[in-house]
C-alpha cells in the first residue's frame, strides 16, 4: 500500500464554554469538549440539537460568540477562534461536512485534487492520491465521471477520500450516515475506523445513529439544545437514560 | 443565388467570425458560466481593449495584438477591483442579483459615456499591414483582418481551457459557484479565488477588443451588439464548459454569416436569439453543459 503522509504531531483539541449561534438563534449554550491524539470521539444528538454548528465552530465558519476553541500541536495552542478556515485547514483539520458537499460538476479526481488545495498539501499530492485509489478502489475506477452522478454510498467515500488529500491529522466528520442504506452505513463507519488505525487520525464525529456510531467510539458526547448532557466512554454511554430514551427505543 | 463558392465562402467567413466570437464571450464563460455574476458590462471592457488598441496603434505604431497582451495584466488589475467593489456592496450582503445587474449596468454606462466625452462618436480604427491581405485558397478567400482574429483567439480559448482543466486555480474557480463552503473546506478562500477569475475575465476583454478593431473600426457603443452574443454563446454552450463556449461560438458565426448572405445582413444581430431559443428548446442544458 502506498505511503500516506499521516500525522506525526501530538495534538489534542481542547473546546472551553463555546456560546454560538445564527443572529438571533443560539444553538450552543456553553459547550466544553475535549479531543486528545488518537481518539475517536462521537457527538450524538437529535435534529437541530446543534452538532454541525459545534463543528463548524472548530473549522472557523461559524465564530464563538464567547468561549474558546484550542488546538494544541506539539505543545503549541493554536486559538481556533483567531483563525481562518484556510489557516485552521493548514493546521491539519480536515472536516467532512454534512450533505458530503462534493463539487457535482467536477469529475471525482477534480474533487480529490482540490482536497490537496492548500500548498503544504500539494507536496504530497500524488502519494496521497495514491492513498486514495489504493483505498478506494471504486473511485479509481470512476476517477473521470461527475461526482454528482454518483451513488450516495461513492460520494460519501469520495468526501472522505477529499478530506484525507490535506493530509489531517484531525479529522472531522458530521453525520456519514446521512441518506445511506444501512449496511452502506456500516461500511463507512468502518472505513473511518480502517483509515483511523491505520494512520492514527484523530476522529471527532457527529451522528444520531448511536449504534453504528459506538463501534469506532472510545467516548461520546450527547448533546440536546445545545448543550452537552452526558460525557462518558462507550460502556457508559450505553447504560444511559437519554440514550435508552432517545436511540435505543427503551427505558 | 445559391451557389457552391458563395455557401464555401459564407462559411469559412463564419468560421472565422464566429472564432472572434469566442473571444468576446470567453471573459463572460468565465465570469458568468463559471462563478454566476452576471456582468453585463463585458463588451464595454471589450471597447476599452479596441480604444486602448486604437490609442497605442495611432500613437507609436504598435501592433494591435500586441497591445491587447500587454494591456491584459492591466485589465486584471482593474478587473480585481471592480469585483472588489462588486463584492463589498453586494455580494456580501446577498443582494447580487438585481442591484448587482444595475450596478454592471451602470458600469457600462460609465465606460462608455467615458468613451464618448474623449473620443467622440467616430468610428476609430488600426493600422496593420496584413489588415488589407486576403489569401485564397481556391474559390475561398481568408481576409487576414479576419485570419489573425481567429487565430489569437482560438490560442487564447485553449490557453483558458489548459488553464482551468490543468491547475488548481482552475478547478477552485470552477468550483467556487458550485459550493462555496466546500471549498472553503479545501482550505481556498471563496472570495479571492472569485477576484481572480474575475480579473480574468476582464483581462481577457484587452484581447478581444484589440481583435475587434483589426476587424472592422469601432465607436463606443458598438459593444452592446455583442451583449446578446456573448450571453447567448455562453449559455449555448453550457454555463461555462470552455470547448463548448467556442463551438457555440463557432456556431453562431456561421449561421449569421449564412443568414446574412442569403437572407440580408440586416438579419444578424437577430440570429443570436433565434439560436439561443432554437436549442435551449431542445436542450436545455445548452450543447455541452454539465448537468
Ligand atoms: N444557517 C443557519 N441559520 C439559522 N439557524 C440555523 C442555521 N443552521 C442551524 N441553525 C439552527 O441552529 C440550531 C442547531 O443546528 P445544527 O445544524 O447545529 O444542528 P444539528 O445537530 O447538526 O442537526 P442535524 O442533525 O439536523 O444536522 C438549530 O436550531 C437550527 O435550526
Ligand atoms: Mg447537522
Amino acid at each position: 500500500m502506498p505511503a500516506y503522509s499521516g500525522p506525526t504531531l501530538a495534538l489534542s483539541l481542547s473546546i472551553r464554554e463555546v456560546e454560538a449561534g445564527y443572529d438571533a438563534v443560539r444553538a450552543l449554550h456553553g459547550v466544553s469538549l475535549d479531543i486528545a491524539q488518537g481518539e475517536t470521539v462521537v457527538l450524538l444528538g437529535t435534529n437541530g440539537n446543534g452538532k454541525s454548528t459545534l463543528l463548524k465552530c472548530v473549522m472557523g465558519i461559524v465564530r464563538p460568540t464567547s468561549g474558546s476553541v484550542a488546538l494544541d500541536l506539539d505543545g503549541v495552542a493554536h486559538d481556533l477562534t483567531r483563525l481562518s478556515t484556510e489557516e485552521i485547514v493548514s493546521l491539519g483539520v480536515a472536516m467532512v461536512p454534512e450533505g458530503r458537499r462534493l463539487f457535482p460538476r467536477l469529475t471525482v479526481e477534480e474533487n480529490l485534487l482540490l482536497g490537496a488545495f492548500r500548498p503544504q498539501a500539494r507536496a504530497d499530492i500524488r502519494k496521497n492520491l495514491a492513498f486514495c485509489y489504493e483505498t478506494f478502489k471504486v473511485l479509481k475506477e470512476r476517477r473521470r465521471q461527475l461526482a454528482g452522478l454518483m451513488s450516495g454510498g461513492q460520494q460519501q467515500m469520495l468526501a472522505i477520500a477529499r478530506a484525507l488529500m490535506s493530509s489531517p491529522r484531525l479529522l472531522l466528520v458530521d453525520e456519514p450516515s446521512v441518506g445511506l442504506s444501512p449496511l452502506l452505513v456500516s461500511n463507512t463507519i468502518s472505513m473511518i475506523k480502517k483509515l483511523k488505525d491505520l494512520y492514527g487520525l484523530t476522529v471527532l464525529m457527529a451522528e444520531q445513529n448511536f449504534h453504528q456510531a459506538i463501534r469506532i467510539a472510545d467516548r461520546g458526547y450527547i448533546i440536546v439544545h445545545g448543550e452537552i448532557v452526558f460525557v462518558g466512554d462507550v460502556a457508559a454511554l450505553e447504560q444511559n437514560e437519554l440514550v435508552k430514551n432517545y436511540y435505543l427505543g427503551t427505558g | 443565388m445559391f451557389s457552391a463558392d458563395l455557401l464555401a465562402n459564407a462559411v469559412v467567413a463564419g468560421v472565422l467570425l464566429g472564432g472572434f466570437y469566442a473571444a468576446v464571450a470567453i471573459g463572460l464563460a468565465i465570469v458568468f458560466g463559471q462563478l454566476d455574476i452576471v456582468n453585463i458590462a463585458h463588451p464595454a471592457f471589450v471597447i476599452v481593449g479596441a480604444f486602448t488598441a486604437y490609442i497605442l496603434n495611432s500613437r507609436f505604431g504598435f501592433d494591435p495584438v500586441l497591445v491587447g497582451l500587454l494591456a491584459a495584466p492591466v485589465f486584471f488589475i482593474a478587473g480585481v477591483l471592480l469585483y472588489r467593489i462588486y463584492f463589498i456592496a453586494f455580494e456580501r450582503t446577498g443582494q447580487e442579483s438585481l442591484s448587482g445587474l444595475a450596478f454592471f449596468f451602470g458600469v457600462m454606462f460609465i465606460i462608455e459615456v467615458s468613451l464618448i466625452m474623449a473620443y467622440g462618436v467616430d468610428y476609430r480604427l488600426v493600422q496593420a499591414d496584413y489588415i488589407g491581405r486576403v489569401w485564397s485558397i481556391g474559390f475561398v478567400d481568408f481576409p487576414l483582418r479576419m485570419l489573425v482574429p481567429f487565430s489569437v483567439s482560438a490560442l487564447l480559448t485553449a490557453g483558458i481551457y489548459l488553464y482551468l482543466s490543468r491547475t488548481f486555480l482552475g478547478s477552485a474557480i470552477q468550483a467556487v459557484a458550485q459550493d462555496r463552503l466546500a471549498l472553503q473546506l479545501m482550505g481556498a478562500d471563496p472570495v479571492r479565488i472569485k477576484q481572480w477569475a474575475f480579473g480574468l475575465g476582464i483581462a481577457t476583454a484587452a484581447i478581444a477588443g484589440s481583435l475587434l478593431i483589426i476587424i472592422g473600426p469601432v465607436e463606443p457603443s458598438v459593444g452592446r451588439q455583442y451583449i446578446g452574443r456573448a450571453f447567448a454563446i455562453v449559455v449555448l454552450g453550457g454555463m461555462g464548459s470552455i470547448p463548448g463556449m467556442f463551438i457555440a461560438a463557432l456556431i453562431l458565426g456561421i449561421v449569421e454569416s449564412m443568414v446574412s448572405t442569403f437572407a440580408g445582413p440586416s438579419w444578424s444581430p437577430a440570429v443570436a436569439f433565434g439560436v439561443l431559443a432554437l436549442t435551449l428548446a431542445l436542450r436545455p442544458a445548452g450543447l455541452f453543459g454539465r448537468t
